[in-house]
């Protein structure tokens, strides 16, 4: 398995008290410890990248407003700092990377890049998030690869509302998503299904445990996923339904992330690529990354 | 979001307080940040509105057992 990171993530700083920040990065690190992955830095994400899913006028409004000192506030949750623009095509040329690589050679990958992207819509900034880092990840599977059939599977604790917005025509490509509901961004509900019936929403209530979580992808997802017979499956991997994370209700434990490494690499027909999503309790964040990624390192040897 | 206490609610109250969290979770208005907030204010508000109901509920069902007696003056615990 994979390992792509790299420096300038760091380079995206948020404002004091905000909870996707630079320490994140430290705690994913700590989960990685000693485990027997290979580790690559991220390539720079091109212009050409992020056209895959966002228009060139928007691409270019989001570098436009990078402040040289300070901040610029995108939205309630977003922000930009002047490394912001880089970290991002850090994250967008690492899942370039991967895809190449996993694509290439089979097996596993994770990219531990931030900011984190599923909430970024077609044209839009969202929720920490710029660009659809994952929905990228499959447009480049699709067009540049010519993958057939390529799922996304979104177990961050918020609706992937921008993975959704960015694929909802995209017939070759399921989007599997469970979140808690309700929560922000308040969309994920299971009548929201895709241009082509490719979309999968199952909302999960307050207070959900790892048992119920196992059943809800048990009877929903991995059918879903394993019916779809990807030719690569993509991972929205956010660890932000774990029970002590401070941004949600849902009560995972690290245990769950592995169970999910396993069963969604079983379904996955051979080449996963996983991307850091959320995640907000430093402690909680860097054992879940752990065994997700040492489960998913161990079964893709 | 903070505002007054939900115990401190009338039923009416609760309930409008209540969907006005409902809807704006529902129209996605909501910081990510703030959300979990909101929905445990959400759930606050919901307890408050079923503690009511359940008082109102339990007031009737005194009225219907003490039908041809005084109303209300007996407690139903007990019977």
């Amino acid at each position: 398995m994979i390992v792509f990171s790299h420096a300038d993530s760091a380079g995206h700083v948020t404002p004091q008290g905000h909870p996707e920040r630079v320490a994140r990065l430290q705690a994913v690190e700590a989960g990685l410890t000693g485990l027997a992955v290979e580790r690559r830095d991220c390539p720079i994400g091109l212009r050409e990248d992020v056209l895959r899913c966002h228009p060139a006028g928007y691409h270019d409004q989001v570098l436009a407003a990078v402040p040289t000192e300070g901040w610029v506030q995108l939205d309630g949750d977003t922000f930009l700092a002047p490394g912001s623009y880089r970290a991002a095509m850090r994250a967008v040329g690492g899942i370039g990377a991967a895809v190449d690589a996993v694509v290439a050679d089979g097996g596993a990958a994770f990219v531990a890049g931030r900011p984190p992207g599923h909430h970024a819509e077609t044209a839009r900034p969202m929720g920490f998030c710029l660009f659809g880092t994952v929905a990228i990840g499959a447009k480049r599977a699709l067009d540049l690869h010519g993958l057939g059939r390529v799922a996304v599977v979104d177990f961050d604790v918020h609706h992937g509302n921008g993975t959704q917005d960015l694929l909802w025509d995209e017939a070759r490509c399921l989007f599997a998503s469970s979140q808690q509901m309700p929560l922000f961004p308040g969309s994920g509900r299971p009548e929201e299904k895709g241009a082509h019936g490719q979309v999968l929403n199952v909302p999960l209530r307050s207070d959900t445990d790892g048992a119920a979580m196992r059943a809800a992808y048990e009877r929903l997802i991995l059918p879903a996923v394993a019916d779809w017979k990807p030719d690569l499956l993509l991972v929205s991997a956010g660890f932000d339904a774990h029970r002590a994370d401070p941004l949600a209700g849902l009560e995972w434990e690290a245990e769950d992330y592995r169970w999910l490494a396993a069963r969604l690499w079983e379904v996955s027909g051979g080449r996963v690529v996983s991307s850091l999503e959320g995640g907000y309790d430093l402690a909680a964040l860097t054992e879940s990354v752990r065994a997700y990624v040492e489960e998913m390192a161990r079964l893709s040897a | 979001m903070t505002g007054k206490p939900p115990a401190e609610m009338a039923f009416e109250e609760a309930m409008a307080a209540l969907e006005a969290v409902v809807s704006q979770l529902e129209r996605g208005e909501v910081k990510l940040e703030e959300s979990i907030a909101l929905y445990e204010r959400g759930a606050a508000l919901k307890a408050r509105c079923e503690v009511l109901l359940a008082d109102a509920h339990e007031k009737v069902e005194k009225i219907r057992l003490a039908e041809g007696r005084v109303a209300g003056t007996e407690p139903v615990s007990g019977l």
